[in-house]
């Protein structure tokens, strides 16, 4: 789990170009939406549902349904680990 | 104010203005369901043209985007002369991709298709690019009106064209816009929008007394109609949402109806795209407005989306319509799903009224309102122009920029030594962190007054959003490894770099971006006045942003006070 929170950071990092990010501040419970957490937007999720067919092969049609998954990237996390088909 | 005298629609439901508007007359619609086309894996619905109609509109030494728009203004030349004098009329060319398939290729430059348009119709002036992403079809006219009532041409010949493709759906897709059905606009089951392809051309004449336009031939009536007023305005709130209150539609609504009457009105023509967000705040922007009880149509039900068609396709089906006491219905509404009170018309209802309202939202935070009236044969239109003469315009360059690939220093090094708190500056493209830069260094030196509620942003460039371009595609053309970026896809509009500086500085007057041959600084000139000439604007940001390739880029922007 660990191993995979941290792959996701990376790739989120990367696929968003959260450039002034660091590895440390990025808290994996931080909120992903708002002032208060990692401040992503609507274009930030598609690119996360992107990246997740990409790299796990989760296909998330409707991005409704994922609000619950996108709270945070723990729960994304436990929602891939859950979910994976690679 | 300037008179329509000729027009045509080209589509899949007909080749004529006529055809089509007799088939929406009888409630055809041009859209289907394609599922595996281009090879792309989800099924969408869209309106496309057939193999035997593309067959018959092509022209040999022209992409097909071409000789659409030639074989559209072919058409509606036909119906009119314009005189021997050929530098008195100019090509305006409304498109959001052109001859996106053949990135690579020279034909790719909107402006260089816009040339082989203009001198396959024998016309020698520059032709303008407008690439205001789905708004485009209304800026372009509202340019023409500019340019025509400030005496710098007599004709324009606007023309908006969209052929879709690979690219463009695959991007809205990632953007989950596309349905696979057929749309509702502004129905309580809509789900998104279906690509569509076309082009529309208005003839437009600067002395309406010389001209009569055709339709009064086609059905028969002494009149002409008039493009009377219009206003562009920034929501400065996002590139791809629209802001909930309506922000930008409202008072781009508000500044085309200032002093005059809505019960003048016989519809309003909705941009309606029939997904949840554009019609949700279409919705409250013309409540807000006042114009709940306006009968309100949406046509995207018959087309889809034709993007760089749609303003100039949906404002010739209105004025025809209209022209025939017609309200056309909404195809594809049932029940309303939207929470602001309007009047949607479901079916096809009479009018006796002479004017009507097009409006038009889109990506990079852009909205449009233009207002159009049917005068009589000897009469003159009840509405006036409000806008006054350049004569009494002076734009003042306040500070002047200029960045390029030859500084020494990248943009991103001037970024994090000079500017360094907008984190947004990493999600940019090359395009947008090169205005971006450019503003905030000439606003660092010259502020905007604080007083002015409505700064404009006027830019201009020759290639387009090249790079983007270049990076989406290479997130589709493999189709083993096919996932197309939203991100990316967003920047493949150039207007969205007026969008995210917008947002920055909000600005919530007009923002343009054109496109030219070159760096024609009279042509820019000439724009910039006839724009910011009568409007509430005071300051504007206004320059030439062109970024061909990480190396090879160059940037002069001047901030001007308008006096």
């Amino acid at each position: 789990m660990e191993q995979l929170i941290n792959d996701l950071k990376l790739q989120i990092k990367e696929a968003l170009n959260l450039e002034e990010l660091s590895m440390e501040e990025f808290d994996e419970n931080a909120p992903l939406f708002g002032e208060d957490g990692i401040g992503l937007d609507s274009i930030d999720v598609l690119e996360i549902i992107v990246l997740l067919e990409k790299n796990y092969g989760i296909r998330l049609a409707n991005p409704k349904e994922g609000r619950a998954i996108f709270q945070s990237v723990k729960t994304i996390a436990e929602y891939v680990q859950a979910n994976r088909k690679k | 104010m300037i008179s329509v005298i000729a027009t045509n629609i080209t589509s899949p439901l007909g080749f004529t203005t006529e055809e089509n508007y007799q088939a929406v007359l009888s409630g055809c619609s041009a859209l289907k369901r394609y599922e595996g086309l281009w090879g792309l894996p989800e099924p969408f619905a869209a309106s496309l043209f057939t193999e035997e109609q593309k067959a018959a509109l092509a022209i040999e030494g022209y992409t097909f985007f071409e000789a659409l728009a030639i074989r559209s203004i072919r058409k509606a030349l036909t119906y009119t002369s314009l005189g021997n004098d050929i530098s008195r009329i100019v090509l305006i060319l409304s498109t959001t991709k052109g001859n996106i398939e053949a990135l690579g290729e020279a034909c790719y430059y909107p402006s260089e298709a816009a040339q082989r348009i203009a001198e396959a119709i024998g016309l020698t002036t520059k032709p303008i690019v407008v690439c205001n992403a789905c708004v485009s079809g209304l800026s372009a006219q509202l340019l023409a009106d500019r340019l025509l009532s400030e005496g710098i041409y007599d004709y324009a010949i606007v023309v908006g064209a969209e052929v879709q493709s690979k690219f463009i759906v695959s991007g809205f897709q990632c953007l989950k816009a596309v349905s696979e059905e057929p749309c509702r606009p502004f129905d309580i089951e809509r789900n998104g929008l279906n690509p569509g392809e076309a082009a529309a051309t208005i003839v437009f004449a600067r002395d309406a007394n010389k001209e009569r336009w055709s339709y009064s031939q086609m059905i028969g009536k002494k009149e002409h109609w008039c493009l009377i007023s219009g206003a562009s305005c920034n929501d400065a709130y996002h590139n791809v949402s629209p802001s909930p209150q309506g922000d930008g539609l409202t008072s781009a609504i508000n500044a085309v109806m200032k002093g005059r009457d809505k019960s003048q009105l016989a519809t309003i023509c909705a941009h309606g795209t029939a997904t949840l967000y554009n019609d949700q705040m279409e919705s409250v922007a013309i409540q807000r407005a006042g114009l709940s009880d306006i009968p309100l149509s949406a046509l995207k039900g018959y087309y889809g989306h034709t993007m760089g068609a749609a303003g100039v396709l949906e404002t010739i089906l209105t004025m025809i319509a209209t022209g025939d006491g017609i309200i056309l219905p909404s195809k594809g509404f049932t029940e309303s799903g939207v929470s602001g009170n309007v009047n949607i018309i479901d079916e096809q209802k009479k009018t006796d009224k002479r004017a009507f309202l097009k409006i038009m939202s889109g990506f990079g935070g852009c909205n449009v309102a233009a207002m159009y009236e049917r005068t009589t044969d000897n009469g003159q239109a009840l509405a006036r122009r409000s806008q006054q003469s350049t004569d009494n315009v002076k734009l003042v360059k306040a500070h002047t920029i200029r960045l390029s690939s030859e500084d020494g220093k990248t943009l991103t090094d001037i970024y994090k030594q000079q500017i360094g708190d907008y984190p947004k500056f990493y999600k940019m493209d090359l395009l947008t962190r090169l205005a971006f830069v450019a503003t905030e260094k000439t606003l660092s030196n010259s502020p905007l007054k604080g007083e002015d509620k409505m700064p404009a942003l006027i830019l201009f460039n020759h290639s387009s959003s090249i790079v983007a371009d270049r990076q989406f595609l290479d997130t589709i053309k493999d189709a083993e490894d096919f996932f197309p970026s939203p991100s990316l896809f967003v920047y493949t509009l150039p207007n969205i770099t007026t969008g995210e500086i917008a947002i920055r500085h909000h600005l919530q007057g007009e923002t343009s971006f054109y496109i030219l041959p070159d760096k024609d600084e009279a042509l820019m000139q000439q724009i910039l006045e006839a724009s910011l000439a009568g409007t509430d604007t005071t300051t504007a940001i206004c320059g030439w942003v062109d970024a061909e390739s990480e190396t090879c880029y160059e940037c002069e922007l001047s901030v001007y006070n308008i006096i």
